[in-house]
């Protein structure tokens, strides 16, 4: 029985996850100015906590091995299939493990944004880039050799907390995601219009004016990174336990943070609405080129797979210099006029 | 402890190092563009060093003049075609930067497409390149650390003597001085701004040829030697083309020797973690000093140290 067909759940899924990251880049680069060019990296510490602790916690509870030899791949599939039997029964501790992980993504993410706010309060513009994005190489790079942690080069398999739903897994999975980042994007869209979100633009616009009016520059941008990373957190560990993997060769600078550059741009920095749109239609072209791409593969003399990476790339190019705001621009936020404020507070 | 053919190799390889450093440094000072695709110039140098190689035969050095102008109007087409129309509307530096990483992926993209086709058509195999092969011996050390030293002289002489003594350096440091008043002087910024993305773009294509000859490539060789190329720039301080070529020796002498250093001391498995030196480096110049070598006032210097001895 199929209710939805599977491309359907797939461009969903995609949708989900590279919303709620994209939110997070937008939040950063769109309301408060900074160049963050190292989404991956608080992506690839969300995939982290769930590649690496959910099963861990299980294997301790159930005298299984939880120390490095979690990782090693000779142990690890035997411990998470066994493990996954027991979450099969078990719902109650499926969503609790569920639950736990994602909060604690979102801290350690937190946690890695206040670490990388640390240069960021002394850099400007593309130098804050540069190193944002050298750090995100670097933290995929020790992760990806270094075996004790997620295993390394062969990747570790994650517990299942959709188990027990049993044949409907992936249509709860799917739908469990897709309420994720639509709760997501309401916190953001909530977030940006409160005056912390109007704080954020105005120092965008003007550092001085903003620090004229007394707001600490310092503080609202280690609190922008620091929320801009919890949420990427939450969007890298709800990818790894969808997938059911984890390894560190999937977080390249290309995928986690070129892609959400080049969607954000498209649908209208700055403006979250715009940047749903934005995913949505990237997500459905990019899909569509997996699905078609095969039909080309006789006429042309190379894979059509790098076709992706040129219509992103030229994307990014032609929306930069076509239509810098994007798909839906930036609106101005009306506040209410005094008067009708007094009226209120009177009424 | 280090058998010299190792240094030799390190020397070859910060050279290149150093062209791609100073050809970043380059662009940015005139265009105040971080080019990221920077990383693919590179790859294009590395590709047509190998192709022309494999399918003319010769040593790869004959090639070195092809890549430096092959990828210098590369660079030319990136500036006409993306950063001059985003400049002229006044775009912010991260647009820029954003801009050449979309220019990177194309670029990229077509490199993979290129050795497909290589792969298909002259049944190359180009996903593995070596070719180290094509190098002649000078006392038992590889040719490429001569050739890369006196390639690195060789254009280090010409860029002094062309910003210093000829008409269009002077104008083209002018330019980088104030862009407004040398346009009132009747210099055309635009050509400057060319000017310097044909150098820029031709100096990465000849550090990636020169690579070529030293270290193994794939099409994605140029995005993994990314970050040293910026730590090599940022740490010669972004400011001055004699300070990035400096930055690029120091940050591929240090990657390379202390990786051995460290795989001999502690064993081999450090090896593998050998872009996290550049990254230390870069953060460490960023903190520290972010004026970086070519900040440092060097006359002074000598000057107190003439003092020094003297007083002593």
């Amino acid at each position: 029985m199929e209710l939805i067909p599977p491309v359907i759940l797939y461009i969903l899924v995609d949708f989900s996850i590279y919303l709620i990251v994209t939110l997070s880049l937008n939040l950063e680069v769109g309301y408060a100015g900074l160049p963050q060019f190292g989404r991956v990296l608080a992506v690839l510490t969300g995939a982290l906590v769930a590649g690496a602790i959910p099963g861990r916690l299980l294997a301790l509870m159930y005298g299984l091995p939880y120390g490095p030899e979690y990782a090693f791949y000779e142990y690890n599939y035997k411990v998470v299939d066994t493990l996954n039997t027991i979450l099969e029964k078990n719902p109650l501790l499926s969503v609790t493990i569920f639950i736990f992980t994602l909060v604690l993504a979102m801290v350690l993410g937190a946690v890695i944004g206040y670490l990388t706010s640390k240069p960021a309060i002394r850099l400007r513009e593309a130098y804050l880039g540069i190193t944002l994005l050298a750090m995100g190489d670097v933290l995929m790079l020790i992760t990806y050799y270094y075996t004790p942690i997620i295993g390394g080069t062969t990747g570790v398999s994650v517990v299942d907390p959709f188990r027990w739903t049993g044949g409907a897994r992936f249509y709860v999975a799917t739908f469990t995601l897709l309420g994720i980042a639509l709760l997501t994007f309401l916190l953001i869209e909530r977030l940006t219009k409160s005056p912390y979100g109007r704080v954020l633009r105005a120092m965008r616009d003007s550092e001085l004016a903003i620090t004229v009016y007394g707001r600490d520059i310092v503080k609202l941008r280690t609190y922008t990174l620091m929320v801009g990373a919890a949420i990427a957190s939450l969007g890298g560990a709800l990818y790894t336990f969808y997938t059911g993997s984890c390894i560190a060769s999937t977080y390249t600078r290309v995928t986690w943070t070129f892609w959400p550059w080049a969607f954000m741009m498209l649908g209208g920095t700055g403006n979250n609405l715009g940047v749903m749109f934005g995913v949505l239609v990237f997500v459905i072209v990019k899909t569509l080129i997996v699905m078609y791409r095969g039909l080309l593969a006789p006429y042309v003399p190379f894979d059509p797979v790098w076709l992706e990476y040129t219509f992103v790339g030229m994307a990014i190019v032609l929306i930069a210099i076509f239509r810098p705001q994007g798909l839906i621009p930036e609106k101005p936020i009306f506040t209410i006029p005094r008067k009708k404020i007094e009226e209120l507070i009177k009424a | 402890m280090i058998p010299p053919i190792a240094v030799a190799k390190a020397v070859a390889y910060a050279d290149s190092l150093a062209l791609m450093a100073a050809g970043i440094t380059l662009i940015y000072m005139c265009t105040k563009t971080f080019n990221f695709a920077h990383a693919s110039f590179v790859t294009w140098g590395f590709y047509i060093a190998f192709t022309l190689t494999s399918l003319y035969g010769g040593s790869p050095y004959y090639y070195l003049p092809v890549a430096f102008i092959f990828v210098g109007l590369l660079g030319v087409a990136v500036y006409v075609l993306v950063i001059g129309p985003l400049m002229r509307r006044g775009a912010s530096p991260t647009t820029l930067m954003m801009s050449t990483l979309g220019v990177d992926l194309v670029l990229l993209s077509f490199i993979q497409m290129f050795t497909d086709y290589l792969t298909r058509v002259f049944k190359l195999y180009a996903r593995k390149i070596v070719l180290e092969v094509y190098d002649f011996d000078v006392f038992g050390l590889p040719g490429v650390t001569f050739i890369s030293l006196v390639v690195v002289v060789f254009i280090i002489s010409a860029l002094h003597i062309f910003l210093v003594r000829t008409k269009f350096g002077t104008a083209m440091r002018a330019t980088i001085e104030n862009p407004n008043l040398a346009s009132v002087l009747g210099i055309n910024p635009d050509v400057v701004y060319l000017t310097s993305w044909f150098l820029g773009g031709g100096l990465a294509g000849l550090a990636g040829a020169i690579a070529s000859i030293t270290i193994t490539g794939d099409p994605t060789v140029g995005s993994r030697i990314v970050v040293s190329m910026f730590a090599s720039s940022i740490v010669g301080g972004l400011y001055s083309i004699y300070g990035s070529v400096l930055g690029g020796l120091l940050i591929g002498l240090t990657e390379y020797l202390g990786i051995m250093v460290l795989a001999i001391q502690l064993g081999g498995w450090v090896a593998v973690y050998r872009p996290v030196i550049p990254l230390i480096a870069l953060a460490t110049t960023l903190l520290v000093y972010p004026k970086g070598l070519g900040g440092i006032n060097w006359s002074r210097i000598t000057v107190r140290f003439k003092s020094l001895v003297g007083g002593s």
